[in-house]
């Protein structure tokens, strides 16, 4: 596979005064803190009646994929390593931590999560858990795989099979078509 | 009061956060992200839609709560942090009173809302404004019945707790949700700005 770490993310930054948001490339974009994002998390763990942890993963996928699916538009991004490397740059300044791609193709991808936001957030906050709880990463893959290989949302599925937050190094993810 | 509104807001609205080279942005004692809103909104909207009345109020309630954690660590970690020192503190002559006006200021500033104190009886009750915020564009067309921001309610009650509700406690077991803040008005519901009322929690 080809090297991914030479595609620079660019993108529009600016405070607008009137409305005091926000925009990067037109989008709200708001800071919160692994307080948030570990409660939210936590939410959709214990909300078992509509499934949470689907819920999670999809809302980011939707949210995700418009991003990165305008990115690549706006920016001339057509090659899919990268493509691979914006989502894995996007997902750094973020702050969701460093993310690797270790394969990708239309069917299946392998990737490694050295380091995660939600996963150091939830041992700052409440310790080692029993499971994983990236639900935000998966749907952001998910997101990632459907936009880089032009499919649109829910065309994969992400199954997190090793988690820092569960004692794990680092985190590994698996991304299958359905 | 002392507390130049518009001189924090363009000052501390040019404060950007990057992440380090674990991809993480630590930062006033917390872990930061800097996410589209859309994902708290559409999370916080499909939730309360989805489940059934008997479980909306406790929906609801786990929504202001992560807001009101939230607030109340990152909101000491601002008030605490050296940007807060050089811009707010030689401004604050009567605390806490202008920490709170201050503390306003700066969430306008981040992009959280465009939000005011319009009324406030020290440790009793304060009424804040929002003008414009993230939450309320969960309703793009029309108006809905169901007020939206839940995130301004948590922050709210939690910067009472760090101004009226005892010395800060890291744990979040003795200072934490004191007070407790309604919703009255919503630009989502149609009015023309947010109008939330924050009092003593009944429980605290």
């Amino acid at each position: 596979m080809a090297e991914t770490n030479h595609h620079s993310f660019q993108m529009e930054q600016k405070f607008e005064p009137r409305s005091c948001r926000h925009l990067v490339d037109g989008r709200t974009y708001v800071l919160h803190c692994h307080h948030y994002a570990g409660l939210y998390t936590q939410l959709a763990e214990d909300c078992g009646v509509l499934d949470g942890k689907k819920l999670l993963a999809e809302v980011a996928e939707d949210t995700f994929y418009d991003v990165l699916s305008d990115h690549f538009q706006k920016y001339g991004v057509a090659r899919i390593e990268d493509r691979l490397a914006a989502g894995e740059q996007y997902y750094r300044i973020t702050g969701m931590g460093l993310l690797k791609v270790a394969c990708a193709g239309p069917d299946y991808g392998e990737i490694a999560l050295p380091s995660s936001h939600i996963d150091a957030g939830w041992l700052k906050k409440w310790g080692k858990s029993g499971k994983p709880v990236n639900h935000i990463t998966r749907g952001f893959l998910a997101a990632l795989f459907a936009a880089a290989f032009n499919r649109p949302r829910r065309s994969y599925t992400v199954t997190e099979t090793a988690s820092i937050a569960s004692g794990a190094p680092e985190s590994r993810f698996v991304v299958v078509t359905r | 009061m002392a507390i130049n509104r518009k001189r924090i807001i363009e000052s501390l609205s040019q404060v950007s956060v990057s992440a380090n080279d674990q991809g993480l942005i630590p930062a006033f004692n917390v872990f930061v992200n800097q996410f589209p809103a859309a994902l708290w909104n559409s999370f916080a909207e499909r939730l309360t839609h989805r489940v059934n009345g008997d479980l909306l109020p406790a929906a609801e309630y786990l929504l202001v709560d992560a807001a009101h954690e939230c607030g109340y660590h990152t909101g000491y970690g601002i008030i605490t942090s050296e940007e807060w020192a050089s811009v707010v503190g030689p401004m604050i002559e009567n605390a806490p009173e202008d920490v709170l006006h201050g503390a306003f200021a700066v969430f306008t500033a981040w992009g959280w809302a465009k939000a005011e104190i319009v009324e406030l009886v020290p440790g009793k009750r304060m009424v804040v404004r929002a003008y414009d915020y993230y939450e309320a564009d969960s309703t793009r067309f029309g108006a809905t019945r169901k007020p939206s921001a839940y995130m301004i309610r948590g922050v709210c009650s939690a910067f009472m707790d760090l101004a009226y509700g005892g010395p800060y406690d890291p744990t979040g077991k003795t200072a934490l949700r004191t007070f407790e803040c309604t919703q009255i008005k919503g630009i989502e519901c149609g009015d023309d700005y947010g109008e939330f009322v924050v009092t003593p929690a009944a429980a605290a």
